[in-house]
């Protein structure tokens, strides 16, 4: 620094002066001593020499003092200068951080345009490409997930399309033969009849994988009404009346007078009823007792269809609205569901803005609560409107 | 009792639909393709009463072959026989005036009703 070399040359110059001025002085009282000069003359030249040394004293503290300040504001100058490029290099850093910080929140949200920027220091550069990158090679996979999602469903619809045209003959054909029953031999047509129960079957097994692929392809579609639930109650029971006295259960109905209407597309909650129904006939043994009861729950109604049979146990019932959930082996040797229905039953009552849950004590039976919302509060399914969901 | 002309690609299914048709008494007309459904209508300005379409066909569909027919001024109702269950209400006074559609498999009771409803005018 300029400063302190001129600070050492001034130092260096004072110390000089100041010696050969003690020199001068020394050889004025030599002379003295050795009267080789008049003792004014000697002592003029001795004061001289002293007054010489105090302005050369007063000089150098004078530019001991400028040099000082002058270092100190050098150095405050320098530190200023250092923080203002340091805080400089900071906001460099920080905006492609920030940037970063947003695109990162933007990607996890599932928005996979989200691209930084690239630029600024090598460093931060060189992360925005990485994070670019890796965004770039998500939305790569995401896209691919998403045709195979697509192809998957397209096949699910196509091969139930398909699957439908020999089944609707099968059926047909059987149902024919049955229709001239009294021409068959008691064992023509108990085999007839087996025939009848698996091709059915198998149409409700297209149908449930129907409703599925169209569930995941954010295809199923329900047009909600306002909808009377008693009668809805009341259809589903007949449906399945013949089947529970059949197998000797008693099916009960109990519907609180002046429900308001729900928001419900009919034939939709038709099938959740009757595929609850249809899994308590099967279940349940012999005997058995199934209520639906349906009332007010604040601004939904409640249908709940309770049982008294065998129940479900605790490890299986977190499960029971997963597809192809089944009960028990022992249990599901004569039940022909498809362990389908709960799963769509829960797509549909969501789709409808209400919810479906499962209860029960093994042993002591199963209760399963369907929740919708009243015709009165619209805007959860969007009233008369088609609801679409995944 | 209607005159129904039935269309389907399926040998099977027309064999099927005929028989249980004729057993219900109706008279049974059948098609391969639409482009036979169309030919056959316009050959006979009187009848059928009825159509009863498969929605996919091949050379060309029901539904082409309805859009054809209406186009040329015939407005006798038709059903479409379709795998798909929903929109099972038709599009009624729509374009093509599609009176309802029947699934498959087929339920033959309610087949044999909505054409009693549709013919008995």
């Amino acid at each position: 620094m300029i400063g302190v070399a001129r600070f050492i040359e001034q130092r260096q110059h004072f110390e000089n002066a100041t010696a050969h001025s003690y020199q001068a002085e020394i050889d004025a009282r030599d002379r003295l001593a050795a009267g080789e000069q008049a003792p004014a003359a000697a002592r003029a030249s001795i004061i001289a020499q002293q007054q010489r040394r105090q302005s050369l004293r007063d000089e150098i503290s004078s530019q001991t003092r400028d040099t000082a300040l002058l270092v100190g504001a050098g150095l405050i100058a320098g530190l200023t200068g250092a923080a203002l490029l340091f805080s400089g290099l900071i906001s460099s850093m920080r905006r492609p951080l920030e940037e970063l910080v947003e695109a990162s929140g933007r990607l996890a949200g599932g928005d996979l345009d989200a691209r930084v920027k690239v630029g600024g220091l090598s460093e931060t550069a060189a992360l925005g490409a990485a994070f670019n990158e890796m965004a770039g090679e998500l939305q790569r996979r995401a896209g691919e997930r998403d045709q195979l999602e697509r192809m998957k469903d397209e096949f699910v619809l196509t091969a139930s399309h398909e699957l439908r045209s020999p089944l609707t003959s099968v059926q047909g054909f059987a149902e024919l033969l049955m229709l001239e029953r009294e021409k068959l031999s008691g064992k023509q047509a108990e085999t007839v009849e087996i025939i009848l129960d698996n091709t059915r079957h198998l149409g409700r097994l297209l149908n449930d994988l129907l409703d599925l692929a169209r569930s995941d392809a954010g295809r199923l579609q329900i047009k909600p009404a306002p909808t009377d639930v008693a009668t809805l109650v009341e259809d589903a029971v007949r449906t399945m009346r013949a089947q529970t006295e059949a197998g000797g259960q008693t099916l009960i109905e109990e519907v609180e007078p002046g429900l308001s209407p729900v928001n419900a597309d009919a034939d939709r909650i038709r099938q959740v009823l009757v595929n609850l129904l249809t899994n308590a006939h099967e279940y349940c043994p012999e005997g058995a007792s199934i209520r639906v009861t349906a009332a007010r729950a604040g601004a939904e109604v409640e249908i709940a269809v309770i049982d008294d049979g065998p129940g479900i146990p605790k490890d299986q019932l977190e499960h029971v609205f997963e597809r192809f959930t089944r009960g028990d082996a022992g249990l599901t040797q004569h039940v022909g569901g498809t362990g389908l229905g709960l799963a769509i039953s829960k797509s549909l009552v969501e789709l409808h803005g209400g919810t479906i849950a499962a209860e029960s004590i093994e042993g002591h039976g199963s209760t399963f609560r369907v929740r919708l919302p009243t015709a009165a509060a619209p805007d959860r399914a969007g009233a008369g409107q088609a609801a679409e969901a995944r | 009792m209607a005159r129904v002309l039935v269309a389907d690609d399926s040998e099977t299914i027309l064999l099927l639909l005929r028989t249980r048709l004729e057993m219900e008494g109706h008279e049974v007309e059948t098609a391969a393709d639409g482009r036979q459904v169309v030919d056959a209508v316009r050959s006979a300005p009187a009848g059928p009463d009825l159509l009863l379409l498969d929605a996919m066909m091949p050379r060309m569909s029901g539904i082409d072959a309805l859009r054809e027919l209406r186009d040329d001024g015939f407005d006798m109702p038709a059903l479409i026989v379709s795998a798909h269950k929903q929109g099972a209400d038709g599009d009624g006074e729509g374009e093509l005036a599609i009176s309802g559609y029947v699934n498959k498999p087929i339920d033959f009771e309610r087949l044999f009703e909505r054409i009693a409803e549709l013919t008995e005018r």
